[in-house]
């Protein structure tokens, strides 16, 4: 019976090349599957096999089967589509695209700048928005009634708790966790009451980084952060540490990057002052450490030529889009 | 602030150009923002911002101070009244009755002034900095203020009653007419300086309408003093009053410039408002002393901190340079003395970044930092949700950042906002809570691009929901994943004809995102939301766990933001995901048996549930169904009303042996059967 099957399905490879309109499709098949077809002949006599051969058989005869059914359908599918003929066929239709989603581009620049610093062996974490007083300010260095605390203006829950006004807390948090040595960074959301404008809102984000060990200078600040700034924004990025001040560094740095003829302030950052070590509860003659945070939106803001900070929380499609 | 550089150059050499000038400034910390040039008189203004540590700098003498530093340049002082044959005031005394909110008060009386106009260096000075001219005594004060730093203030001597100035707290009930018309109900912890009566001025902040300067004054009474900084600041805030006294006072003003900047003004005053007399100087308290006068700096520590070897005696001359005397202590230490204007240094580390300062950041190596690796581990959320973000968006969805806080528009005040966390000081409009769930958020941004034009849309976000479920403790955060679905599938194209999405099309998403974090055994229960449509809506759970919700978004809602179609929105908690998510899946070896398809289509009342139906075939399928699928659903034509037809295919296998056909023929036959009795289904008709 095998011979016989191999005999019908040289016969029908023979036939099917001849194959060349709808109607000797329709032949080809009734003439092999069709209820008196050559193929189906055979199906019947497998009944009188014995056992052992019937498994072996049955599949031989299904697998001619399906390859019969599926050049059939082929053949169907090309001529009833028009496109059997390449002169009928139209390649310069559109295509069908499938749906295309995007990532947030504040949420592409969080992932880029945070996968920079995990190749340099720094940790994401990440902390609470609503936070105490203690993790926002006094561990901080920043005490109450005093002006350093004007640049962060805060908001304050019905019970007594705000709503971080830097990421800076996740320092705090971290450093009360664990001990030295540590390389951490952490994005998020930080709150501030500004009237929403073209470069200001009530809500942003910032990533906070800390490397805290027994060891780590002013320079090695200065290295860690102008490799990630070249790395952002390209090996031949122009960057100066100019003094500044933040309760919570000492030296305290901002760093400013070359952007067109001026400079452009891009990141806060100085020595972690001892003050907060101890708050923390670190020996503050054999620790040392740095601390820095970033805008994300202004980064986003300064690479992708956006002037209006607003675009990033409208989310119209036009913009979400783009990127 | 703006400073002068025509008025710099009173007290240091400033080699051309200017512009050298303000980099040089810039990248000592003080960061000239902007040049302004002036035509007439020719100056050049820079816009500088001083750090709140530096209250030395809000002068031009200061500012001065530090070109000198920084330069290496020599510092000339202001020219001041030499105090010589000066008699007290007859009658006129101070009293300090609150030495902490005032420790030290100077008055002097001047009697006899002429009426004259200010000299035009003055007025264009004060205009470069941006203040008005008012009258020659005012302008002088103004002046100093600018020059030296030290706030002055100036009474119409006839107007102050009793020949009595007084330094206390407030009576009870007690008011005060401030200089700009501000009538102040003035609290327990104010300052006011008072005469015999009332209150003439609240102290360091604003002087009094009723003793202020006028053209008609002829005997002023001129106050220079310390004010304790933290007093200042409160009643600043408290009364939202500001100016540019309180400013320095709260950031604290030099004590030694208390006396300074009052012989500066008598210098002024007798020069251009010719007085008849100056008394001699009243003097009440003492002057406050910085706690710290000396910090010990050891050598070690400075290499240590900033990475770079400075030469000691470099050290030494930038802090010389700085006016911080160094003397050897000990071998590698130095006892540096604090000045007076520098109550910021009080630690080695605030040395270290003078130090710093000077030597130029630019100076300082840049190293990076060789050291053993840490752990780096992600964070199992961290890691969830990255695989969420990439699994919408290349599904065609698009990530949204909406902001945390939103208004009680939409939610109900017992149901959703009861545990929410407000906020007690909001902006504005009314955006007082921290959101307990992103849907109204979600709509607005459908709002906006339905009104853009757009009429398919898909839209996640990542972030924190805030509830507060008991108020005695930290309110908790929670990660969900929001989505909302809106109009059209997909849009319509020469191939496929465009639909509208359905609540499958969202709960086809939820499935997927769950199935994606590994997830099994999820069933449903209902949901209540009221934002959502009651019968519409259900929950997904694993362990009795609601992983999330979705649902039909009440028309209320829609409505009000002019959405015609239904919006689908639904919120999946990534922490209680992670709960029930393998860290690690382990392979699953599936059947090598072949599989035996049938189909079972039934008519059932409308009010069956297609899941309860799924449900029960593959209870009754003894452990052989694999799969069953809703393959079809229509209603009409030759289906009764109020009946459905559902089409199921239904996929037996065995894990351990080739099925025959003819068992699950007869298993299918008594599931089929089972179900026309249960359900009092039908085949197909």
């Amino acid at each position: 019976m095998k011979d016989q099957i191999s005999r019908i399905e040289q016969e029908a490879r023979e036939e099917l090349a001849r194959v060349d309109s709808a109607e000797k499709n329709e032949l080809f098949r009734v003439a092999y599957l069709g209820k008196k077809g050559k193929l189906t002949e055979l199906l019947k006599q497998l009944g009188a096999l014995v056992p052992e051969e019937k498994k072996a058989v049955g599949a031989e005869l299904n697998r001619v089967k399906q390859w019969i059914e599926s050049s059939v359908e082929e053949f169907r599918r090309k001529s009833s589509s028009a496109g059997n003929s390449s002169e009928i066929f139209d390649e310069t239709l559109p295509g069908i695209r499938p749906p295309r989603g995007s990532i947030h581009l504040l949420q592409q620049t969080i992932q880029e700048i945070s996968g920079i610093f995990n190749r340099m062996g720094f940790e994401t974490v990440e902390g609470p928005e609503i936070e105490t007083e203690f993790h926002n300010f006094t561990a901080l260095n920043i005490p109450l009634d005093h002006p350093s605390r004007d640049a962060f203006d805060t908001f304050y829950t019905t019970r007594g708790q705000l709503l971080r006004s830097q990421t800076s807390t996740v320092q705090i948090r971290v450093m009360k966790e664990r001990k030295p040595p540590l390389k951490i960074i952490a994005p998020g959301r930080v709150y501030r009451p500004d009237t929403v404008d073209a470069s200001h809102s009530f809500m942003f984000h910032q990533i906070e980084g800390l490397m805290v060990d027994d060891r780590t200078t002013f320079s090695d600040l200065k290295g860690v952060l102008h490799l990630f700034l070249r790395e952002l924004f390209g090996s031949s990025t122009k960057i100066r540490f100019r003094p500044h001040f933040f309760p919570f560094t000492e030296p305290s740095v901002e760093i400013d990057i070359q952007w067109g003829k001026g400079w452009l302030e891009i990141l806060g950052a100085g020595s972690v002052d001892p003050n907060v070590f101890r708050e923390v509860g670190y020996d503050v003659t054999t620790t040392r450490g740095f601390a820095f945070g970033l805008g994300v939106e202004r980064i986003a803001m300064l690479r992708h030529g956006i002037t209006d900070i607003r675009h990033f929380y409208e989310n119209d499609l036009r913009f979400l889009r783009q990127f | 602030m703006k400073i002068s550089t025509n008025w710099l150059k009173d007290f240091v050499e400033l080699a051309p150009p200017v512009s050298r000038t303000a980099e040089r400034l810039t990248m000592a910390g003080l960061e000239v923002k902007k040049c302004e040039v002036l035509k007439t008189p020719s100056d050049t203004v820079f816009e500088i911002e001083i750090t709140s540590n530096r209250p030395d700098w809000l002068s031009h003498w200061g500012v001065a101070r530090e070109i000198a530093a920084v330069e290496n340049l020599s510092l000339k002082n202001p020219v001041v009244d030499a105090e010589k044959n000066r008699v007290p005031p007859k009658g006129w005394d101070v009293k300090i009755k609150d030495a902490e909110g005032c420790p030290y008060y100077t008055g002097v009386l001047i009697e006899g002034i002429v009426p004259a106009k200010t000299p035009d260096f003055i007025i264009n000075r004060l205009l470069a900095c941006g203040i008005r001219s008012i009258n020659l005594i005012v302008d002088i004060t103004n002046y100093v203020l600018l020059e030296i730093g030290q706030p002055l203030h100036a009474f119409d001597a006839d107007l102050v009653r009793g020949q009595e100035i007084q330094l206390r707290k407030p009576k009870a009930g007690e008011k005060f007419l401030a200089i700009n018309g501000a009538e102040i109900a003035l609290q327990q912890d104010d300052l006011v300086v008072a005469d015999s009566e009332r209150a003439v001025a609240l102290a360091g902040v604003m002087g009094g309408k009723d003793s202020e300067i006028s053209d008609r004054t002829r005997n002023v009474f001129l106050e220079s003093a310390f004010f304790n900084p933290i007093r200042v600041r409160k009643t600043s805030r408290r009364h939202q009053l500001a100016s540019d006294s309180s400013y320095r006072f709260e950031r604290r003003v030099d004590p030694e410039g208390v006396d300074l900047g009052c012989r500066r003004a008598l210098w002024l005053i007798e020069k251009y408002a010719k007085p008849r007399s100056i008394s001699a100087v009243i003097k009440a308290g003492e002057k406050p002393q910085l706690e710290i006068k000396t910090v010990h700096l050891k050598a070690e520590e400075v290499k240590k901190t900033l990475g770079v070897e400075i030469k000691p005696n470099q050290i030494v001359s930038i802090l010389a340079r700085l006016g911080l005397d160094a003397k050897p202590h000990s071998e590698e230490i130095w006892k540096v003395a604090i000045p007076s204007f520098r109550p910021d240094l009080t630690r080695p580390v605030d040395l270290i970044e003078e130090i710093a300062r000077i030597y130029g950041y630019e100076n300082i190596p840049e190293t990076l930092p060789a050291r053993e690796p840490l752990s780096v581990t992600e964070s199992p959320r961290l890691a969830l949700e990255r695989k969420v973000r990439n699994l919408l968006s290349g599904a065609g969805w698009n990530e949204t950042v909406t902001f945390s806080l939103i208004g009680d528009e939409g939610l109900d005040a017992e149901k959703d906002l009861k545990n929410a966390v407000q906020i007690v000081n909001p902006l504005h409009h009314g955006l007082h809570w921290m959101r307990p769930t992103l849907v109204t958020s979600l709509l607005d941004v459908i709002q906006r691009n339905v009104n853009a034009g757009a009429d398919s849309l898909r839209f996640f976000e990542i972030a924190n929901v805030y509830v507060m479920p008991d108020i005695h403790k930290h309110p908790v955060e929670e990660r969900v994943c929001a989505i909302v679905l809106y109009g059209k599938r997909s849009a319509q194209s020469w191939l496929d004809a465009a639909r509208p999405v359905t609540f499958y099309d969202l709960k086809g998403v939820v499935e997927t995102v769950l199935a994606a974090a590994g997830c099994s055994e999820i069933c449903t229960a209902k949901a209540s939301k009221s934002y959502l449509i009651p019968g519409k809506s259900e929950e997904l759970r694993a362990w009795q766990d609601p992983l999330a919700f979705l649902g039909e978004v009440a028309p209320a809602l829609c409505k009000v933001r002019g959405l015609k179609e239904p919006v689908y929105y639904a919120e999946i908690s990534l922490e209680k995901i992670l709960a029930h998510a393998p860290a690690i899946r382990a392979f699953k070896e599936w059947p090598k048996y072949p599989t035996i398809e049938r189909d079972l289509s039934l008519v059932v009342k409308e009010t069956v549930k297609g899941g309860e139906l799924m449900g029960e075939i593959r209870g009754m399928g003894q452990g052989l169904i694999r799969v069953v699928e809703l393959f079809d659903l229509f209603r009409g034509k030759r289906v009764p009303a109020g009946y459905k037809n559902l089409a199921f295919r239904v996929i037996y296998q065995s894990t351990e042996r080739t099925l025959v056909s003819d068992e699950v023929q007869k298993l299918h036959e008594k599931i089929a059967a089972t179900l026309v009795q249960k359900y009092q289904a039908s085949f197909q008709a």
